[in-house]
């Protein structure tokens, strides 16, 4: 069976198609023809469109890579408290991942392949964290605490670090131990744990022992 | 006389920390007063659109100067 579909959306499709097959067996593990069956079209169809493999695996790379997410609503809602607003953050990059696992499991193959999209994840999604955090602290921490600048760079290492273990361990695992673990729940524990371990968090009242 | 009454460099922040900068810089003027921002994120462009249009304040002009984003924002 052939269906006819206009150039732009057939290019749409190809892409699509190819996203989920590279996001689940890597770039070696996918072959054109296997991408032209899933679009039902002929490889040669599927060479008009893009000159290899590799070009289709970097417009695939490029499409992720380039997704930003907006927080502008997380902040207005969330009022001016570091921690409210870090939540908010990580809610609305945790429900990117949650809409599409492929952003994480292609990320993480660029990461291994050296790939230069690596970067490009970075620029465009993880440094909204990186950026607020490295900000945020530089105001928040006291001034003549030792290593403060080594403390900022570890502690927005450490958030970047956290977050993406909790999210390959929510959706890359086969076996989810987090299965039973609200998005919401995950990143105000993630968040709550943070601001305490940089030593930012509001005065708690004595525990009673 | 400058059109605005202060100033805000936000270049080379990714969102939120552009929007966050201006609300606090926004807070510390009166109403009718003109914040300008400069930033460099492309997002940034329709993230002060979505800002004003929840916030209140108004988006005097959005646009580009030597390839930096320029916005004017009036303080509602």
């Amino acid at each position: 069976m052939s269906t006819r579909l206009p150039g732009p959306e057939r290019r749409l499709l190809i892409l699509k198609e190819s996203q989920h097959l590279f996001a689940e067996k890597g770039f070696h593990g996918v072959s054109i023809d296997e991408i032209a069956r899933a679009v039902n079209v002929s490889p040669a169809i599927l060479y008009r469109h893009f000159d290899s493999k590799q070009a289709l695996y970097d417009a695939v790379l490029a499409e992720l890579s380039s997704q930003r997410e907006s927080y502008v609503e997380a902040v207005i809602n969330s009022g001016a408290n570091f921690e409210e607003v870090l939540v908010s953050m990580t809610e609305v990059f945790i429900h990117s991942i949650d809409e599409n696992p492929n952003l994480l499991r292609i990320e993480m193959q660029s990461l291994l392949n050296g790939n230069p999209a690596t970067s490009e994840f970075f620029e465009n999604r993880w440094k909204s964290f990186t950026d607020y955090i490295n900000f945020s602290l530089n105001e928040l921490l006291a001034y003549d605490i030792d290593d403060r600048e080594i403390k900022i760079l570890t502690a927005s290492l450490m958030f970047q670090g956290m977050v993406r273990e909790a999210l390959l361990q929510k959706y890359l695992q086969p076996q989810d131990r987090l299965i039973d673990v609200s998005l919401n729940e995950l990143s105000r524990e993630l968040v709550t744990l943070f601001v305490r371990a940089v030593g930012i968090d509001r005065p708690r009242p004595a525990e009673t022992v | 006389m400058s059109d605005y009454d202060s100033e805000l460099d936000a270049s080379g922040l990714n969102c939120p920390l552009p929007i966050l900068r201006a609300k606090k810089a926004l807070a510390a003027l009166e109403a009718n007063q003109t914040l300008k921002i400069i930033a460099t994120d492309p997002g940034s462009v329709k993230d002060f659109e979505a800002f004003c249009k929840q916030t209140g304040n108004e988006l005097l002009s959005s646009g580009e100067e030597g390839g930096k984003f320029v916005f004017m924002i009036k303080k509602s």
